[in-house]
């Protein structure tokens, strides 16, 4: 028999930390190995944490509400192999498999993987010579810094060509480096994004007040961070319309019945994807993000939809990925799918990762319009609401005017004014609610 | 039946073999596919082999010339070639022997046989007993170069000699003409010289190592070679051969006259192309350049993006270490990491005697660079006490720095060991070094490396071992101003 301590392995990318939410083993209990130990909530999700080995729980290290940091040990097993100092659980191989050249992880979160040409599925032959660039550019000649120096900025995904160095001779430090990828003098680590100085004023209550704090962290914690850093960065603007959608509801109803005995709920939510993806492929820059380090702006040839999802834990927003490709028979299962395990706190982290642009369904609660915040990196986010019966005014065949009750639904676009101008996007909002009103056009975009 | 890999490299020479044992410690299922020789040509009928022909050539030169200065008499003293050829195919096959221990060691799988890209994801191996299908996630093209022939003289290893050819004679020639004054030329034209052949460089430029090495150490070597017996004829054409005898008799034009140069053999080094007009690579859609060189980003990828060209094809320069750096980026590359090509400078060496070795910038080349100011000195090696011990003082230590900053920008040496001492140069080129980095460093006594040490402090205006300007004359003089030793 032997002892064997099991660390808190990698969660995820950037996540250094977890909250122990709770033990699914006792001291005593016999496991298997993969066979989960504990539910951890990083800032992203709750996630399963398995053991690596077989082996009888000795000691559990920590209890319900510890914050445990990745690489501390989390509990001991006595297993039958001989003794070995360590080792570390793990939840999903934390290797990244090329051939994408850039490991996200050199990069900060407002660039996500480095936007070099080639991560992004690259046609086959063909390219130009600027299709193969690769990014940072290597240094040039003329830049003083030692090799260790320059790999140093290449895994921060700096462009060490544009930093200016402090050493004699203007060489390029290593504090050089560290300093402009924000990390400041934290080691060679994962970078983290540095939130700009924000100030963060206390608050103090009347005396006696009856009032409760909790530590805001988890989950919450990330969203006050994301939704500050997005409205830090992003110059928001909000466009808004509505839309005669009596023709949608009248398909969809059609649909239904059809889904159902396909085994499927059949949602306003995958008809919307589908125009907005239609629609975007008309305006690209609303498929985009804009690189601030590299000051240039990335187009996405991929279309990864996310859609908000509101929680127990908090807002969360699912990933369909390459929605594109899916019908809407599959888009429906997906969300219905992923909606279900985002309440239950079971998503895997991947699935909340990647999206190029968002749809928040806020009509499923009420309200006929809200001015969302993007989810930062993307530059746009689609906003839909409730469908109301409404009265209009309609012109007849002989000119005369008559009133006509109609389903209107709301929808409204909230864009990054430095890449989207505000013509471009009402001309994207019209050209959206065109194919919204008459769902049949949808056709002429199936793939 | 296809086998199916992460990665395959295609040849197994000092790019492909280092490429594949970095991919396989990546965790990667690695295999490499050779048609010749493990190792390739530098292992085989290269680097490796030419050195120690060159070694041995040196030895019998020293016998003869230096021995009898310190105190020996060689009474009798006989050479035979075949047994040096075979102790210098003993060193290669240790040498290959240990690729193949290594590849195999790492869990390489060793494929024997001549690829051929089927399609940008399939080749199709002929070896020695059928065809095998070979499919991988990502391909390192890593086949090389081979040497250049020139109209009218098509090798036939027997008059007509390629460097392979001329490192295998397993007698020494009474005369060679060696077309080509390059450094292939001039190592293996040397090496026949140190042997007693009569030499004759037949070279088409004005001078010898054109564009390959600092013009002032190159000088060195030309008056060396001279005295050592080998003939030089620039700005010469070979226009044809016949044979003659038992040997070749080569039509030169020199000066818009033709002669006649009679040998017993005629090496032609004029270049290396590179071996881009094989495999496919043209029916996949690879892009090659016109001087033949495949087409790669900084990270090395070609225009298919999960294939990756490295060495001699990859492009200039067309040495096995620049091939060895490339084989472990292009190979990290693929296992996710964030690489490229940024090295400052490829050091290059010449086995000539005195040995030439450089590493950065020549002066034509900083100025070109937009370096208006260079601190330009030499150090020689007459003045080093290891130098003279060895009876080897031909030669210097040449630095060349920015003015402004007193940053190293190149270092070019002529002299002993010159290959062995330009490593320090190329970490402190790497480094972004000054001249008071070099020289404050404290260098051991007594070595040829204290040159590098000395050659600093000259190109500062102030070295201990030879005279120069005074100090404060010097700082009157300001920057820019160039020591002459």
């Amino acid at each position: 028999m032997a002892e064997k301590s099991i660390q808190l392995p990698e969660l995820g990318e950037g996540v250094t930390e977890g909250e122990l939410v709770r033990w699914l083993v006792k001291p005593g209990d016999k496991i298997e190995a993969d066979q989960p130990v504990a539910e951890m909530m990083t800032d992203k999700a709750t996630v399963e944490v398995p053991s690596p080995v077989a082996g009888v729980v000795k000691e559990l290290k920590g209890k319900e509400g510890d914050i445990i940091e990745v690489g501390q040990v989390m509990f001991v097993l006595e297993t039958d192999g001989a003794a070995t100092a360590s080792a570390s659980s793990h939840t999903k191989p934390a290797h990244s498999e090329a051939p994408a050249p850039a490991e996200a992880k050199a990069a900060l979160p407002s660039a996500p993987a480095a936007p070099t040409p080639q991560s992004a599925p690259a046609p086959m032959a063909a390219q130009t010579a600027g299709g193969m660039e690769v990014y940072p550019p290597p240094a040039d000649a003329k830049v003083l810094a030692t090799p260790a120096t320059r790999r140093l900025a290449r895994e921060l995904g700096i462009d060490i060509n544009t930093i200016k160095g402090t050493g004699i001779a203007g060489r390029v430090t290593r504090e050089d480096v560290l300093r402009s990828s924000g990390a400041g003098a934290t080691a060679a680590g994962a970078p983290v994004y540095q939130m700009p100085t924000i100030p963060r004023p206390s608050y103090t209550g009347p005396a006696g007040a009856a009032e409760e704090r909790v530590p805001l962290k988890g989950i919450r914690k990330k969203i006050a961070e994301n939704m500050q850093m997005s409205k830090h960065v992003i110059p928001h603007f909000t466009l808004m319309d509505e839309a005669n959608v009596t023709a949608l509801v009248e398909m969809r109803e059609e649909l239904k019945a059809q889904a159902e005995k396909l085994g499927t709920k059949i949602t306003y939510l995958p008809f919307v994807m589908k125009a907005l993806i239609a629609t975007v492929r008309d305006f690209p820059m609303f498929n985009a993000s804009i690189d601030d380090a590299a000051q240039e702006i990335v187009y996405k040839k991929y279309f990864n939809i996310g859609f908000a999802a509101d929680t127990p834990n908090g807002l969360l927003v699912p990933v369909i990925k390459n929605a594109d490709q899916k019908t809407i028979l599959q888009l429906s299962k997906e969300i219905l799918d992923l909606s279900k395990r985002a309440r239950e706190g079971k998503l895997a982290l991947d699935e909340m990762k990647g999206a190029t642009i968002t749809i928040t369904n806020i009509g499923s609660v009420g309200g006929t319009y809200a001015t969302p915040i993007i989810n930062h990196p993307e530059v746009a986010i689609l906003g839909m609401y409730k469908i109301v019966d409404k009265p209009v005014v309609k012109k007849g065949a002989d000119g005369s005017l008559e009133l006509d009750v109609i389903k209107s639904m709301n929808f409204t676009i909230t864009a990054d004014h430095r890449l989207i101008d505000g013509a471009v996007a009402a001309n994207f909002l019209k050209a959206f609610i065109s194919r919204i009103e008459n769902p049949g056009v949808l056709m002429l975009d199936m793939m | 039946m296809a086998q199916n890999f992460d990665v395959v490299v295609i040849g197994a020479g000092p790019g492909g073999y280092v490429a594949a044992i970095r991919a396989a410690q990546h965790g990667k299922k690695t295999a490499v596919i050779e048609r010749e020789y493990m190792g390739g040509v530098c292992l085989n009928v290269g680097c490796i082999p030419s050195k120690a022909l060159i070694t041995a050539g040196h030895f019998l030169h020293r016998l003869e010339h230096q021995a009898p200065e310190m105190g020996f008499t060689v009474k009798s003293l006989s050479h035979d070639m075949a047994q040096t050829q075979k102790w210098k195919q003993s060193v290669c096959d240790r040498m290959a022997g240990g690729v193949e221990q290594l590849l195999k060691g790492n869990g390489v799988t060793m494929i024997r046989g001549e690829a051929t890209f089927k399609t940008a994801h399939e080749l199709t191996v002929k070896t020695k007993t059928g065809t095998e299908t070979v499919m991988a996630k990502n391909f390192i093209l890593a086949t090389g170069s081979r040497p250049i022939e020139i109209p009218g003289f098509a090798f036939d290893e027997k008059f007509v000699l390629s460097s392979t050819g001329a490192l295998a004679l397993t007698e020494v020639p009474k005369s060679l003409i060696v077309i080509g004054g390059g450094y292939i030329g001039l190592e293996i034209g040397g090496m026949y010289a140190n042997f007693g052949t009569k030499v004759t460089v037949v070279e088409a430029n004005k001078s010898l190592l054109m564009g390959l090495a600092d013009p002032e150490c190159v000088q060195v070597v030309q008056r060396r070679m001279k005295k050592n017996g080998v003939e030089f004829l620039l700005e010469a054409k070979a226009k044809g051969w016949t044979k003659s005898g038992n040997g070749v008799e080569v039509t030169v034009e020199v000066g818009g006259k033709e002669q006649k140069l009679k040998a017993d053999k005629v090496l032609v080094t004029v270049g290396r192309k590179p071996n881009s007009d094989q495999a496919n690579l043209k029916g996949i859609g690879l892009e090659i350049d016109a001087k033949g060189f495949v087409k790669v980003n900084a990270q090395r990828r070609t225009n298919i993006p999960h294939i990756f060209a490295i060495g001699d094809i990859a492009g200039q320069p067309m040495l096995a270490h620049k091939a060895s750096h490339e084989g472990v980026l292009v190979a990290d590359v693929i296992a996710g990491q964030n690489r490229v090509y940024d090295a400052k400078t490829v050091p290059s060496v010449i086995f000539v005697e005195p040995e030439i070795a450089a590493a950065g910038v020549t002066e034509e080349e900083a100025k070109a660079k937009g370096y208006t100011e260079l601190k330009v000195a030499k150090f020689p090696f007459g003045a080093n006490g290891r130098a003279v011990s060895l009876m080897e003082t031909d030669g210097f230590v040449k630095m060349i720095a920015d003015a402004k900053t007193n940053v190293l920008l190149g270092v070019h040496i002529v002299g002993p060991e010159a290959s062995n001492l330009i490593s320090e140069a190329a970490l402190a080129i790497e480094m972004g070094a000054r001249l008071e980095d070099v020289a404050l460093t404290i260098h051991p006594h007594p070595t040829l490396g204290e040159t590098m040490m000395e050659a600093a402090e000259a190109t500062l205006g102030h070295a201990i071992h030879i005279i120069q300007r005074p100090l404060a004359a010097k700082s009157a003089g300001g920057a820019g101003a160039r020591a002459n030793v």
